[in-house]
């Protein structure tokens, strides 16, 4: 299968070429007409217009007309469609011309819903569904379906970044697993774990399956939920179709940290010294006088202006120095900056975004096509990242006769992306972030010294890099990233009632970025090495489908499908990366892997991984209002060894209640229908491949050793690599689901709720193995568990308010309960995200609670006396009976008091607990938009609630313990005898179990907000005034994003991402930008 | 539809062309098809032969350095001497590494957790070269011995490492199949049995100088019993390592002529002090420093080119330990009744005179004081060098762990944003073992022996030799130094008879104090503090001394009974449930 894959890119390569020649018709017997709003009297563009039981089909035109070849001899039904209108249906007679007056509304149960394997009228489903409206999601200026999906369906959770091109956090349904929660995506039938290079402007429809019964057809890899996206297709005359938008964004002003001035920073280093014990504060930049003076330099540190040290003469910096010892010899000179540095606005400014996409579609009784081609440029605020997208669409149908379709829907892009880790991970706590260190750096050190070269903290005795001197050395890095996303795939119909169809999809992609590693020179630890990294990967992944489908309408009551399929799945990744170093230039021209004269190092990794599948599903309705279903999927995998398949099924029922007759009095009641479903899905995402076996690896970092004592030469030594567990098998993921959808006042009002619960039990875990078993990579087992519950809800709300004025409301609403149930035979809670700078962790995953919690001490106020010491103390040696017992480690007159929570009156680490959940009690989208005649307006508002925050960033800013910039809090609000009603504790330089020195309450903070995510309002000339220049639709729009927000949380932006077990913890994002764009749309 | 198919064969014929041919190949490639093999990396199969078990070897010896998880495991200072009465963890910048001292830890405490596991890797390296060796087919019975007596050895002293710091801890070897073992057991019998099978076993030299031999098999066991205050069986097996004991590269053992010429990768395949070394290296082509002194990464002047962070820095109390009186002799109680000048709240702007009174020339090996020579890099600044604050940190840079400017070419590590080196840490030093058999003398009451021993370590330190001098040009330091000592140096060894007429008590206080100024700031102080029993007394007179003068001394008392040990790591305790019960307890106090 493998050695075939050749044969079958050789059609896909045609078809890319093929699609772009139109496809000509050829008239048989023609129908033809114009499809109109029934209440305005509007043609109605792009309606589908379809012969019933027959492929060909056509759509109807800017003006509402259609043409449509039916076959000559029979008397065919039409079927006309649109979204947000009924269908309709209607038999031709002979003349051949059919003028259709659509109703608005009611057909949201009629809508055409894509789901696996098959798409299905919305009203016929039994499975829990969302279904995306695609208007409101394509308003979202950014550059990711992922992120414009954020508050677009109901029962998805997603967390965006204002960084571009950054993958959003984005969950259905709770959180499944402690590792990878990504859904499946499958684009046009193919699945994928990424759609981050997809262009928005071809996504015809979206839907978001959830519960088992809708998605555990697709068995092993359905656990995190599955979105399914169809992209668009041509129809009817050609159309070419362009959209653009140019904008700017804004960073938030003013003093977004809240941190102190120059002076008042020194006042504060004064404060804290002399509550440190020190009697005469001293300072290398402000003297040892009894107030501190802000020096004219920093760097000789504390030198005045007149200084025989402050002589330009005697400045000595090479930034290019390629030589230790010239290095060692220089002689900086550095101002202070009095007024103090803005850093933050430093690195962060206006920046500008495009996008721009133009199309041709068109088809007839022959096929159809789409040619699109994309440019997105979206700068990032922060200098030096961007994402910036090239991307060609070729859909194309061919009908071979008519019983057979063949097409192929292929999407390629090149992408360019450097970005920065702004969220702390495990391994990487403050990350090299310049963010985090716009809040860090003292606002005295200047951007640059006397030459303009970068000035820093040198010995100042102060603390933290340079952020414009990290952003701008990224200045010639790049990046690029190629993909080849799609499908080929055929469609044949036999006997009557069979539908065979096959579908070869994959997704080709490579990339490569290079970056050099400046020496620099400002620092307080200076990286004195120069060198260049080049990195590339690629990876081809194919999914080969097959399915056979059986539908029947038996008399008027019964009606059945039944399908069969495989599936076959392959992925292979290589990965290359090497540095060198010592460049004698560091001319951008000049660096490659080659051309460095010092150490060359290099690496290389692969992975492959396989799935074998076989599937089914039965269908079958009773009247239209008794209807079942049931999935089955079978499924193999290459990470398992001893317990390789697992079996996946699902079964759901619906009872269209609104056809009871006992209904028929509540004429209100358009349509109503209860449903439920219970399934199994699984997940094997998170194992790694090698998981089943023992392996030993050489090491050169960790098992190398210089054993000849030769100082620069090591010999090569074996570590474990992993342990290894043959007997991994699928995790089982039990669903259940109930659920309503209504449709009330001929729609005006559409309601779609469902209630479920999640149980995933045997869940995939790799806890980490006691020291004694060694630091080999600990096997996934089936040990741990979560469970989730929630409410999803969807309304809709259609009105027209006046023959020119039109409302419509959408409100989404998604809420879920997390908590782990188990996680391991040895230990009932793991942490995550190990951060150091406390000497203990702080997020802490128990049974019981949600994946997620923050842990620690709970503060209850200050010690405001020594006597408060004394008491407290006593009762500890009471309670102990040892008389040197103190309540509280480090606890000391204007610190913290721990809240004694088991009672044994002092504190030790039993008396943590958990302070904060980042999860939501739910989150909200709320889409409002207003037609009148020509004019359209809507906005959007994006809402979570009940979620709990970790400022991290108070940690550096309101204690005085590090030398760096501080808050206005750590001054102002902070503890002493005549403000003990304060904030922080009292200002020290020490860092203490009772003030920063362990995790404790004073991070938490209220997560919920509120924005106005979207603003738009647009105007759509008149067709009377377009026709004569040959242009069939034109509309001007203006639109402003993050428009506000209502949040008590402090920080810079309450949408805090983060990694699966470890978010909303604040070290300085990248915050969401302020945009104002204005774009236009035009068809002709 | 009606056209097409007209007939059963028809039918036929589509699930032919259609369905068949697809159902046949999704079958016949699905067995092959989930197939897969690890990729890059080898089976047991593969390494089960001379190579790979001599490769897995030189990684049981690749956890020395601490690079088996983080920095966690390098004695010299990270868990040594930091806590204790040598040195002053600097945080005016922030430290890493708070609460490192015993007294102030908690259970929860990250670092604990990585040293516990960066020893156990190491156990777990040499358990699986014990188990492997037994599968190699094409391995002499000699070669088999010499590969399990250093597997033993070396598992010998991650266990003594583990033993000394935590006190009770499991014991896993190349039979424990179940990692989930009590720490209930004392373990001293299985360390003394490793380390007596490696001595019995191991050959007094190998082809490379950075193996383990017999001697420091022999002398790892004397240790052993000497903590467990076996004085009579480590006086034994000291006796034959002082008397025939020679390095791995066959060198008789010794000292120096020079006590700095034991800090000098140059000199390290020259030395004869270098029992149990840890092998650094620094540029070996990766790119990183994690062959070189990572762990002491922090511990550098925070001027160039060092660049962080003054983190490790020589206490006020032991500067004044190396005070001398006009015989020569240390002040071996009221030292800080003698204390040295220091340029304490001094700005480097400002003038300074150094102390004039006697001293011991080790200190200026030891400390980095103000205008005197920082080996060849130039007079030291001071305050605008030692760390972010000197306040905070105290006057004084640990001078052990600094490479030379002449030869920092080979030496010196630039792959960080603060230096690696490859200076050699000593596990055993012959000096610490002159000393320790010094220490078993004295308690067995052969205080004579024991003042010949302490006499040859300041023999050795009275060498005008081994002196820091002053530079000849101050502005070109590395042109070399004049004649002039850099101090007033005066030192003498103890007159003979002196041990004797002070009787055993001042013997040990002598041998004790004597550890204390030649070993200082090479991780063993706190260890031994503890198994001379007076941490209690010595650390909290130390606490009330010094944390009037600095600032970063905030740490509550040393609680006798409890912080002789550091706490078992709480996640190793919450992760070690069988059936409901916690299968590792914690150490008393915590």
């Amino acid at each position: 299968m493998i050695r075939k894959m050749p044969f079958l890119l050789f059609p896909i390569c045609l078809l890319f070429i093929l699609c772009s020649i139109p496809v000509s018709a050829q008239v048989s017997h023609t129908i033809h007409g114009k499809v109109v709003d029934a209440a305005t009297g509007l043609p109605i563009a792009g309606a589908t217009v379809q012969e019933k039981g027959s492929a060909s089909g056509t759509a109807t035109d800017e003006s509402g007309l259609y043409k449509l070849n039916v076959s000559a001899n029979s008397k065919p039904v039409i079927v006309f469609s649109f979204v947000g209108y009924q269908n309709h249906e209607v038999k031709v007679g002979t003349s051949g011309v059919a003028n259709i007056s659509l109703e608005a509304g009611t057909s949201a149960l009629n809508e055409i819903v894509v789901i696996a394997y098959s798409s299905e009228k919305k009203k016929d489903i039994t499975g829990a569904v969302s279904v995306v409206n695609m208007d409101n999601l394509s308003r979202q200026p950014t550059g990711l379906v992922t992120e414009q999906l954020q508050g677009q369906a109901s029962g998805v959770t997603v967390i965006t970044s204002g960084q571009p091109g950054a993958d959003p956090q984005i969950r259905i349904r709770g959180i499944n697993t402690f590792g990878n929660n990504s859904p499946l995506f499958v684009v046009d039938g193919t699945p994928t774990q990424n759609i981050a290079d997809l262009n928005v402007n071809n996504i015809a429809s979206m839907q978001v399956l959830k519960d088992a019964g809708a998605a555990s057809i697709y068995g092993s890899r359905a656990s995190n939920g599955v979105i399914i996206i169809t992209t668009k297709r041509g129809s009817g005359k050609v159309v070419v179709h362009y959209d653009g938008y140019y904008g700017t964004q804004l960073p938030k002003s003013g003093n977004v940290w809240n941190l102190l001035n120059p002076q008042e920073e020194a006042n504060l280093t004064w404060i804290a010294q002399k509550n440190s014990g020190s009697a005469t504060p001293s300072s290398p930049l402000y003297g040892n006088g009894a107030t501190p003076i802000l020096p004219d330099y920093i760097t000789p540190a504390g030198a005045m202006a007149g200084s025989p040290l402050v002589d330009p003469s005697l400045y000595n910096v090479n930034p290019n120095y390629t030589d230790i010892s010239s290095y060692n010899n220089f002689y900086r000179i550095t101002p202070a900056n009095k007024t103090g540095t803005d850093w933050y606005h430093e690195v962060f400014k206006q920046a500008p975004m495009q996008r721009q996409n133009i199309s041709v579609s068109g088809g007839g009784d022959k096929g159809s096509y789409l040619f699109s081609m994309g440019y997105l440029d979206q700068k990032g605020s922060l200098i030096n990242t961007y994402l910036k997208r090239y991307t060609v669409r070729s859909n194309a149908q061919y009908i071979v006769s008519k019983h057979i379709r063949i097409g192929e829907n292929l999407e390629t892009s090149i992408s360019h992306n450097p970005t920065i880790n702004d969220i702390p991970t495990e391994n990487n706590f403050q990350g090299t972030s310049a963010i985090f260190f716009t809040m860090q750096i003292s606002p005295i050190i200047p951007v640059h010294d006397i030459k303009g070269n970068y000035g820093g903290v040198y010995g100042t005795g102060l603390n933290g890099p340079n952020p414009v001197a990290i952003q701008r050395r990224t200045a010639n890095n790049a990046d690029v990233a190629n993909r080849l996303l799609g499908n080929v795939y055929a469609d044949v119909q036999f006997l009557n009632d069979f539908t065979f169809h096959t579908s070869l999809g994959g997704d080709n992609y490579s990339g490569a970025r290079h970056s050099f590693n400046y020496p620099t020179y400002e620092n307080a630890g200076n990286s004195t090495v120069n060198s260049f990294t080049q990195s590339s990967y690629s990876g081809f992944n194919w999914t080969w489908t097959n399915t056979l489908t059986y539908a029947k309408q038996i008399g008027q009551n019964h009606h059945l499908s039944a399908m069969l399929g495989t599936e076959a799945y392959q992925s292979k990744t290589e990965s290359l990366t090497g540095t060198t170093q010592g460049y004698l230039s560091f001319d951008p021209n000049y660096t490659t892997l080659s051309s460095g004269s010092g150490v060359k190092t290099n690496g290389s990794g692969r992975t492959m991984e396989s799935l074998s599948s076989a599937f089914g599903r039965i269908d079958y309705s009773f009247k239209d209002k008794y209807l079942f279903s049931g999935t089955l999927r079978r499924d193999g995998s290459s990470k398992f060894i001893n317990y390789q398949y697992g079996w996946f099924p699902a079964v759901s029922a619906g009872w269209r209640i609104s056809q009871e007759n006992f209904m028929k009095n509540y004429a209100w009641i358009t349509d109503m229908k209860i449903r439920g479903s219970w399934g199994m899905m699984g997940n094997q995402l998170n194992v790694n491949a090698d998981n089943g076996y023992s392996t030993y690896l050489l090491n050169i970092n960790s098992a190398y050793y210089d054993i000849a004592g030769t100082n620069n030469t090591n010999q090569s030594g074996l570590q474990v690599g992993q342990n290894g567990n043959p007997n991994a098998r699928w995790e089982k993921d039990y669903s259940t689901n109930i659920g309503l959808d209504a449709t009330f006042w001929n729609g005006r009002f559409n309601l779609t709720a469902d209630y479920y619960q999640k149980d995933i039990q045997g869940l995939l875990y790799n806890p980490a193995q006691p020291g004694t078993a060694g630091l080999g990579n600990a096997p996934f087992i089936n040990v741990a568990g979560v469970k989730n519950n929630g409410i999803d809800m969807s309304l809709t709300y259609h009105q027209n308010l006046s023959k020119k004025l039109k409302l419509d409301a959408g409100l989404i609403l998604t809420t879920y309960h997390n908590e782990i149930t188990q996680v391991t035979d040895q230990a009932n809670y793991f942490w995550t995200n190990d951060q150091r700078h406390y000497g203990s962790n702080f997020i802490r995953n128990e049974v019981g609670h949600a994946i997620g919690s923050f842990y620690g001490y709970k503060i209850t106020g200050f010690w405001n006396s020594a006597a408060d010491i004394a008491t407290a103390d006593q009762a500890a040696q009471k309670e102990t009976g040892n008389t040197t017992a103190i309540y509280q480690p480090d606890e000391a007159v204007g610190r913290f008091r721990y809240a004694d929570l088991n009672g044994d009156q002092h504190i030790t680490d039993s008396d943590r607990t958990f302070l904060g959940n980042p999860n939501p009690k739910f989150s909200y989208g709320l889409n409002l938009r207003l037609t009148y005649g020509q004019f359209d307006m809507s906005m959007f508002f994006y809402g979570v609630h009940g979620n709990d925050l970790w400022n991290v960033t108070k940690y550096w800013t309101d204690f005085s313990g590090y030398a760096e910039a501080k808050s206005k809090t750590a001054l102002y609000n902070s503890w002493s005898p005549t403000h003990q009603n304060a904030k922080v504790s009292l200002p020290e330089l020490g860092q203490y179990q009772s003030t920063n020195g362990a995790p404790n309450s004073y991070y938490i903070e209220n997560g919920s907000y509120l924005k106005l995510k979207n603003i738009e309002i647009g105007y759509t000339f008149p067709v009377s005034l377009l026709k004569n220049i040959g242009i069939d639709r034109f509309r001007v729009y203006f639109q402003a994003t993050n428009v506000f927000t209502v949040t008590k949380y402090s920080g810079i932006d309450p949408e805090v991402s983060g990694s699966v077990t470890d978010f909303g913890v604040d070290e300085g994002i990248y915050p969401n930008m302020r945009q104002f764009l204005g774009g236009i749309s035009l068809s002709f | 539809m009606k056209i097409i198919f007209k007939s059963l064969p028809a039918t036929a014929l589509w699930l032919i062309i259609l369905v068949v041919p697809v159902s046949v190949v999704m079958y016949s490639c699905n067995k092959s098809f989930l197939k897969y093999s690890p990729q890059g990396s080898l089976n047991e199969a593969q390494i089960a032969n001379n190579e790979g078990v001599n490769t897995l070897l030189i990684g049981v010896y690749g956890v020395l350095d601490g690079q088996g998880n983080g920095s966690a495991i390098t004695g010299s200072s990270n868990w040594g001497s930091t806590s204790p009465d040598n040195a002053i963890y600097g945080s005016g910048f922030g430290g890493e590494a708070h609460g490192v001292g015993p007294v102030s830890l908690v259970p929860t405490n990250g670092y604990l957790d990585d040293k516990w596991r960066a020893d156990y890797e190491g156990i777990t390296r040499a358990n699986n070269v014990l188990k492997l060796v037994q599968l190699a087919k094409d391995m002499t019975d000699a070669q088999k011995a010499n590969v399990i007596a250093q597997a033993k050895c070396l598992r010998g002293h991650y266990y003594f490492d583990l033993k000394k710091m935590f006190n009770k801890v499991p014991w896993i070897d190349e039979n424990t199949t179940d990692f989930y073992q009590p720490n209930t057991a004392d373990i001293w019998p299985y360390i003394e049995n490793d380390f007596l099978a490696a001595m019995n076993t191991l050959p007094e030299t190998q082809p490379e100088p950075g193996r383990v031999n017999k001697w420091a098999a022999a002398s790892y066991l004397a240790k052993a019993f000497l903590y467990q205050h076996k004085f009579d069986s480590a006086k034994t097996i000291f006796d034959q390592v002082i008397a025939n004991g020679k390095t791995t590269a066959g060198i008789k053992y010794g000292l120096f002529a020079e006590y700095e010429d034991n800090f000098r990768p140059e000199k390290e395949l020259e030395s004869p002090q270098a029992v149990f070394p840890i092998e650094m290296s620094a540029n070996v082509g990766n790119g990183t420093i994690s062959s070189g002194n990572q762990g002491d990464i922090l511990y550098y002047p925070i001027t160039a080119p060092f660049g962080c962070c003054g983190g490790y820095n020589p206490s006020l109390d032991l500067a004044n330990s190396f005070r001398t009186d006009p015989n020569g002799l240390p002040y071996l109680t009221d030292y800080n009744a003698h204390a040295l000048v220091s340029d304490l709240g001094i700005a480097s702007a400002d003038p300074f005179t150094p102390d004039a009174g006697n001293l011991d020339p080790r200190v200026d090996w030891t400390a980095g004081r103000r205008a005197l020579p920082f080996l060849d890099w130039g007079l030291h600044a001071g305050a605008s060098m030692v760390s972010f604050g000197q306040p905070v940190t105290g006057p004084y840079n640990d001078k052990k762990l600094i490479f030379w400017q002449s030869t920092a070419k080979q030496y010196y590590d630039a792959n960080s944003w603060a230096p690696g080196s490859a200076i050699n840490y000593l596990v055993i030093d012959f000096a610490d073992v002159l000393l320790m058999a010094a220490e078993c003398e004295a308690q067995l009451g052969n205080v004579d022996q024991a003042e010949t021993y302490v006499n040859q370590i300041r023999n050795r330190a009275a060498n005008p030799a081994g002196w820091v001098y002053q530079y000849l040009d101050n502005s070109n330091p590395i042109a070399g130094f004049s004649s002039t000592p850099a101090a007033n140096y005066v030192i003498s060894p103890y007159p003979a008879g002196t041990f004797s007429a002070g009787g055993k008590q001042y013997a040990l206080d002598a041998i004790y104090f004597e550890r204390k100024l030649e070993l200082s700031m090479e991780g063993h102080r706190f260890f031994d503090l503890v198994r001379w029993g007076i941490a209690d007394q010595t650390l909290n007179a130390y606490y009330n001394y010094e944390k009037p003068l600095v600032q970063d001394l905030n740490v509550v008392p040393f609680v006798p009974g409890k912080n002789e040990y550091f706490p078992i790591p709480q996640l190793q305790i919450d992760q070690s449930v069988v059936g409901g019960k916690k299968t590792l307890t914690q150490n008393p106090g915590y």
